[in-house]
């Protein structure tokens, strides 16, 4: 794999930050930067064939409606599905669990179940159970986390004992970088009846995606962090569960026959996507796929690895660095904190040689307090990032703490 | 980060932030304010003593970077002793200083240099919540918790 081929094919590398340095971009993990293509293929789309999907019999509406079925289609192979069917369209992770949370539980069948959530969960695939467990009248539980930053599955067998409505799970720790056994995790939820829900943000553009391995009823992830446009993503859902379930959202487009008191609605995907999609992020999602297809999920996965354990080593020799979690197997991402040294200070520092990392809570506020502390520094990797930019962080880190130690 | 900042970052800001002289408790305190950034997770809690619409005695505990502890210490420091009015200026007057959309320059703020050392959040905005997150909670609650104090 040629990096640095695959850097020159993002324009943002190609300038210097404000303060005069290269970009170290370091924070992919919250979103990642976007190669020319998907760029492009944005332009191209609003610069030569706009218009609505739908049922517009004109030019140009034929063509961007067959490319967003080209795109669903590319969608269900990436995640290893059987039918276009179970590809959903929608904002992205969070909006997918919130309209999936709002609708899934509209029946007196749930009342009273548990929805399971864990420790370790990004608020997005938290907050929305938590109100639809107070909505519905559902009951909310947490596999705990235990030190390593590992699920405790003898908890969560435990927990299934109760009955259990659904079971959502991250694939990936946006803090810990812990890779959960979501085959396992699900396969259990499914014996005792329970639906199951994997939030696969982190996961997409690590490992890729297959839905059939991983045995799940439900799943969702993000364009804008598999080097894809923000304000797409994808929900997908087994075909029989998401033709039957309340649609996401109602209006334009879902309908089969509205009348003034009362209305049809169509089969999945079209059920679920009301009103006009976002067709031009749709097709940068697309132009992604093709971006990280055309290098290959395991050659990404196999080099993020490289970067990830060449940058633990190098994070062992600091002073007073403690990393989060001790789990063997990780993706591409390592959060930490250093003894007296708060997490923006070092952020605030590290970006005036030009070094993106993420400081904070990482939207997971319960695992913070777990471990006991306001806030991590979190370093995470994208295609595009190589030894090089270790070195330059690590020298900028040891200055960081010679400046404020 | 230029050198001129980079010294007075230094010699005050992480000076004030290891300033313990006014992190604690005060058991006997009338008020208590907290102040909280839900985005970056900087917690603290100001407990103060008012006695007759002065401030006699204040107090912080709580975490955060260097920036929001030393901008809280030096809040403690600045506040103790004065009066409504005095600590409404005294606030006003730091919320002008870290403000990059204010028309003063920092020296015409103020000539106090612990104080200037905070104009370095013009430099970084997106550090200004750091920089005023206690001085903006006081202000907010200084009226509701002292409704019927005036000046005398």
């Amino acid at each position: 794999m040629n990096i640095k081929l695959i850097k020159s094919e993002f324009p943002i590398f190609r300038q210097k930050t404000p303060a005069g340095n290269d970009l170290i971009y370091l924070d992919s993990a919250s979103s990642t930067q976007k190669p020319q293509s998907v760029i492009d293929s944005i332009t191209e789309f609003y610069s030569s064939h706009y218009a609505n999907t739908g049922r517009a019999s004109y030019w140009p509406a034929t063509q961007s409606t067959r490319q967003v079925e080209q795109v669903r289609k590319k969608v269900q192979e990436f995640i290893g599905t059987k039918s276009v069917s179970e590809v959903v369209f929608t904002s992205g992770t969070t909006d997918s669990i919130n309209k999936l949370a709002n609708s899934i539980f509209n029946s007196d069948l749930w009342k009273g179940k548990q929805i399971i959530v864990s420790e370790m969960e990004h608020h997005a695939n938290l907050v929305p159970w938590q109100i639809a467990a107070e909505r519905h009248g559902l009951e909310l539980a947490s596999i705990p986390v235990n030190d390593d930053g590992e699920l405790d599955m003898a908890a969560y067998r435990q927990l299934l004992e109760k009955p259990t409505a659904l079971v959502a799970i991250t694939a990936i720790s946006n803090v810990l970088g812990t890779l959960n056994d979501v085959n396992t995790i699900c396969g259990l939820a499914k014996a005792t009846g329970a639906l199951t829900f994997v939030d696969a943000a982190q996961m997409a553009p690590y490992s890729g995606i297959n839905v059939d391995h991983l045995c799940c009823d439900f799943l969702s992830f993000s364009g804008h962090k598999l080097y894809g446009p923000t304000g797409i993503g994808v929900l997908y859902g087994k075909e029989e569960l998401l033709n039957h379930m309340p649609p996401l959202a109602f209006g334009g487009g879902m309908i089969t026959e509205v009348d003034l008191d009362k209305s049809d609605f169509r089969d999945s995907p079209y059920r679920h996507e009301a009103g006009t999609l976002n067709i031009a992020g749709i097709i940068g999602l697309g132009a992604a796929i093709d971006f990280v297809m055309s290098i290959g999920i395991e050659t990404i996965q196999s080099h993020e690895d490289e970067l990830t354990h060449e940058l633990l080593d190098r994070l062992s020799s600091i002073d007073g660095l403690k990393v989060l979690g001790a789990q063997e197997r990780r993706g591409a991402l390592v959060s930490f904190t250093i003894d007296d040294l708060h997490p923006h200070d070092l952020s605030t520092y590290l970006n005036e040689s030009g070094i993106c990392v993420r400081a904070g809570h990482h939207c997971a506020q319960p695992l913070m307090k777990k471990y006991q502390i306001p806030a991590s520094t979190r370093v995470s990797f994208g295609v595009y990032n190589d030894l090089n930019d270790i070195d330059i962080f690590i020298h900028a880190l040891k200055s960081t703490c010679q400046f404020f130690l | 980060m230029n050198d001129r900042l980079k010294s007075l970052y230094q010699r005050v800001i992480l000076a004030k932030a290891k300033d313990e002289r006014f992190v604690g408790e005060l058991q006997d305190h009338t008020h208590s304010i907290k102040a909280y950034n839900p985005l970056c997770g900087d917690k603290y809690e100001l407990q103060m003593i008012v006695e007759e619409g002065l401030v006699k005695s204040l107090k912080y505990r709580g975490s955060g970077c260097s920036i929001s502890k030393a901008s809280t210490a030096v809040l403690c420091e600045n506040l103790n002793g004065k009066n409504q009015e005095e600590v409404l200026l005294e606030i006003q007057r730091f919320l002008e200083l870290v403000d990059s959309d204010s028309d003063l320059e920092p020296d015409q703020i103020t000539s106090d240099e612990t104080l200037l050392a905070f104009a370095a959040a013009r430099e970084f905005p997106e550090r200004k919540s750091c920089a005023d997150l206690s001085w903006k909670e006081v202000q907010k609650q200084f009226n509701q918790l002292f409704p019927n104090h005036s000046k005398e």
